[in-house]
């Protein structure tokens, strides 16, 4: 089997060197983690300024009237103890890089919430606000909005802050929605992703605005079969037309980029039509500018993953990424600045061979789909069994540079480069496409990030995924690659607990890898009832 | 009624993968084209020597070695016929081609492909997948022309010679429409009162125009057909009349099922049925068969996945229509386990019958076959078809 050198701090990290003193069994942790005067000062004024920008959100009348509406919104009195989740361990620049970038997450998130409470009819109304409001998919490229400009014709991303955000903070945010949604006749075997979608829809807690709504067959069958549930809503009951923008599965293949770049046209012209806004070029080649500047960032951070000394890693690399290339694509400047910072925290992180355990033993990949309500584990992977996990799934997007220049070629281009980036969403840009784009990258990436382990999310109604599990099991053991299987189902704790989760990996290093942990006091943390 | 002369026929080319006919064309110098999802234009497969056969896995017992490939959380169907071609079931195949519809199927063809379950010995073997439409526009048709042209016309041209003109296309429409206006005529007989074919007799006839050569079942058929038209009816009539609508049914036992169970299966439309799977291909000579048979099926196609919002609220108008004009006195919504786009559409599809268009509705899943469920489905149907009665008896209707 391959194996990789290990690596050892020289120093102890400032602070305690175990973090099982924080937690209890309780909804919250016992207390904050000491990591010496400096860091643990650091942290604690971050951990402020997230709570002032929660406080600047709820001081609104309307954001309190929708906080009262909406099920789904208690989720968010457990941010400040969700951040907390993603610096267990962390020091110096890896702790700093994490608040930069989740905290714009939250912040981006909060604004989300914002804004759909502004223009929902039930809360806000601001109906001239609505009206030029386009409500787009979760699970959707926003490529499609780059010549848009933000300020005037908003993207409302509802499902984010609904869904998808929301069970990061609280594990059990939607088993609510996935029992609504089995009670009306769907199976509990498919995807709870677009489940807790459906359900939401079925039980009417979606915010209600915009003049139109885009949705798209990105992520999976799932995804895909789930918009009906919740377009039939929109429109029969709302009046808010919708349009499907369908995305091609075979991506890699040439001849599907031309009816790709058709449908993004098409869905240009449907959007101007019920916002009465042109398309304009100008925005969209600033735009692609500022895509094309976040994939040379994203690059550079795997090129330092690559190294000895990886920095930015994990569940925030991940949503970062996320929000950067899928919410955001370009649309929003200050994405620029921060990955900027984020770039130069990693390399004066690299230049000083700052660590973010005692030791790393491992170097991994992780595939799959994570669980979102444990997507914090990356962290307590290498506090506790020193595995780095160098990239994930979802953060192995597009790398190709897009047209930026404005030029009559290059905006017949851009039809295409827009396609390109709808089809190549997170996750389905590995999990559709064909076993290559799923089994054979992956052990690329273990090639040339010089990984010797595969941590495999198990993801159990991830049908595109599950259908290759002996195949990733054949060709691991062809390449001596361990790979270590950790089944979850996405956002539904009541199938497998975040102790079962980490049990799976606890158990493969102990009998497969024979190995002690580098923090046993971590091994099992009681936080089954933890937010 | 007296049995029909070939059904013992019919029945027995349902019980291997690799019938009688395969082996005959083969023997005869066909080329088996196999294939996994009723959105391949079927007539394509059928050019010159090549004649299309669907794989489906007849008598499917243990599906361990499939489950170990693609774990128990995948559909039986796609795991059954993993198992079947890792089993050999299907080496009689000369390629095939597979469309990237449901994930699962086209992830159980991806496995066959890389454990080289098929193609030994056959150096022109190939396996090719393709992208099939999401709407009913004229750029899907476009798509459609593209993909059909580069991953079936081209492939079986340079691997068998095959002749892909457009006249050898409107020979190959020609004759799937004679077996579709035979299978459609015979259809036809379940809208009586007293019907003369029952609903697994005619299950058993449509799926074996899916399985075998298509030119060696038509005169059986045709001949099925005359004799139906002199069939002397039961005289009893049905409790209940129902419309049977989801996914593949390849195991007829199941039909058979929800007959012994009360109810008469007047018409079908699920994957692989007659509803629209034998709708005739109208041919004009204003434009080039290819388009017009990808635009018949990317217009005629009934698929979940199909995502426009006018094909979303179409399916269900379709099923109502059916519905009607079968005398339907309720729908059964079937969907094999873990199929997700079934899942999604049984859901919606049976609110909405039941909401929008009062129809008294069953919705199931159920395994590939039915002998591992068959209690709890006949259950299930017996207590539908009473609540049928029930609903007849207070409309003032006799049961």
């Amino acid at each position: 089997m391959k194996t990789v050198e290990k690596i050892v701090c020289p120093t102890p990290k400032a602070g305690e060197q175990s973090c099982s003193g924080i937690y209890g069994k309780g909804k919250v942790r016992k207390r904050r983690e000491w990591r010496g005067v400096k860091d643990t000062f650091y942290d604690y004024t971050r951990w402020l300024y997230l709570l002032g920008v929660i406080g600047k959100f709820i001081i609104k009348p309307r954001n309190i009237k929708g906080f009262f509406r909406y099920r789904w919104m208690m989720n968010y009195l457990f941010v400040p103890h969700g951040m907390d989740k993603f610096t267990i361990g962390l020091r110096d620049e890896a702790l700093r890089m994490t608040h930069i970038a989740m905290n714009y997450v939250i912040a981006d998130v909060t604004q989300a919430i914002d804004n759909c409470f502004r223009g929902d009819r039930r809360v806000g109304n601001d109906k001239a606000y609505s009206d030029r409001c386009v409500i787009t998919d979760e699970n959707s490229m926003t490529c499609f909005m780059m010549g848009f400009d933000p300020k005037v014709v908003p993207a409302i991303l509802r499902e984010v802050p609904t869904m998808f955000a929301g069970n990061i903070f609280n594990q059990f945010s939607v088993t609510h929605y996935l029992d609504v949604a089995q009670e009306h006749g769907l199976p509990g075997d498919v995807c709870p992703m677009p489940e807790a979608e459906a359900g939401i829809s079925i039980d009417d807690d979606f915010c209600v605005l915009g003049c139109c709504a885009v949705q798209n067959n990105t992520t999976c069958d799932g995804s895909l079969m789930g918009n009906g549930i919740i377009a039939k809503r929109l429109e029969r009951e709302y009046g808010i037309p919708t349009f499907q923008l369908a995305a091609p599965l075979r991506h890699k293949e040439d001849d599907v980029l031309e009816y790709a770049a058709q449908n993004i046209k098409d869905a240009i012209a449907f959007i101007e039509k019920h916002t009465g806004v042109a398309w304009s070029w100008d925005t969209y080649f600033a735009a692609a500018k500022r895509v094309n500047d976040a994939t040379r960032k994203r690059v550079a951070q795997l090129e330092i993953n690559c190294t000895n000394y990886p920095q930015f890693v994990g569940a925030v690399f991940s949503l970062y990424n996320d929000t950067n290339y899928m919410g955001n694509c370009g649309r929003n400047e200050e994405f620029c600045r921060k990955d900027k910072k984020l770039l130069a925290l990693a390399e004066r992180g690299l230049a000083a061979k700052h660590m973010m355990a005692r030791e790393y033993r491992h170097r991994c990949i992780v595939w799959g789909v994570q669980p979102q309500y444990l997507i914090d584990m990356l962290y307590w992977l290498v506090q506790c069994w020193g595995v780095v996990p160098l990239t994930d799934m979802l953060s192995m997007v597009n790398t190709d540079m897009i047209a930026e220049e404005d030029t009559p070629e290059n905006r017949e281009q851009a039809y295409r480069d827009m396609a390109m980036l709808n089809m190549e969403m997170i996750m389905r840009n590995h999990t559709h496409g064909g076993y290559k784009v799923l089994v054979d990258e992956l052990w690329e990436i273990c090639e040339k990030m010089n990984a010797d382990m595969v941590m495999m999310w198990e993801h159990m109604s991830c049908k595109a995924l599950t259908g290759m599990h002996g195949m990733f099991e054949e060709q691991a053991r062809e390449r001596g690659i361990h790979i270590m299987w950790v089944s979850h189902d996405l956002c539904d704790p009541r199938v497998f607990t975040r102790q079962a989760i980490r049990d799976q990996v606890n158990l493969y290093m102990r009998t497969v890898m024979r190995e002690e942990p580098l923090d046993p006091a971590i091994e099992v943390i009681d936080d089954n009832e933890a937010w | 009624m007296r049995d029909l002369k070939y059904l013992t026929y019919f029945e027995n080319l349902l019980q291997e993968a690799n019938n009688d006919l395969i082996t005959q064309a083969k023997a005869e110098g066909g080329i088996a084209v196999a294939y996994t999802c009723e959105n391949v234009p079927e007539p394509l497969l059928n050019l010159g020597r090549a004649f299309s056969i669907r794989l489906h896995a007849p008598h499917t017992g243990s599906i361990d070695i499939a489950t170990y490939y693609m774990t128990n959380l995948l559909c039986e169907p796609s795991r059954a016929l993993l198992e079947r071609a890792v089993e050999g079931g299907f080496n009689f195949a000369d390629c095939v081609i597979t469309p990237d519809g449901c994930t699962m199927m086209n992830r159980a063809v991806e496995n066959m492909e890389l454990l080289h379950t098929m193609g030994e010995g056959n150096p022109n073997f190939f396996h090719e997948y393709m992208e099939i439409a999401f709407k009913d526009t004229e750029a899907d048709v476009k798509l459609s022309v593209l993909q059909c042209t580069n991953h079936i016309l081209k492939p079986l041209h340079e691997h068998y010679g095959i002749d892909i003109s457009d006249k050898s296309i409107r020979e190959a429409v020609a004759e799937h429409n004679r077996m579709c206006r035979a299978i459609r005529a015979i259809g036809e007989f379940r809208k009586d009162e007293h019907p003369r074919i029952t609903g697994y007799e005619f299950h058993v006839l449509c799926l074996a125009t899916y399985v075998c050569p298509t030119a060696l079942v038509i005169d059986k058929l045709e001949e099925t057909l005359e004799e139906l038209k002199t069939r002397e009816p039961d005289e009893k009539a049905a409790r209940a009349r129902v419309l049977v609508v989801g996914s593949e049914v390849d195991d007829s036992g199941l039909i058979k099922l929800i007959e012994e169970a009360g109810a008469y299966v007047c018409c079908d439309r699920f994957c692989f049925g007659s509803f629209p799977g034998r709708n005739e291909i109208v041919l004009s000579d204003e434009e080039d068969a290819l388009t017009q048979v990808c635009r018949h099926y990317i217009h005629a196609c009934q698929c979940p996945r199909m995502m426009n919002m006018e094909k979303v609220y179409g399916r269900k108008q379709y099923v109502i229509d059916l519905a009607k004009e079968y005398r339907a006195d309720g729908v059964i919504y079937e969907q094999v386990k873990f199929c997700d786009p079934w899942a999604y559409e049984r859901m919606l599809g049976s609110t909405m019958m039941r909401d929008d268009y009062n129809m008294p509705v069953l919705s199931v899943d159920r395994p590939y076959t039915i002998d591992s469920s068959a209690g709890q489905m006949r259950t299930r149907v017996q207590a539908f078809v009473e609540s049928i009665e029930i609903k007849k008896i207070q409309k003032g209707g006799q049961a």
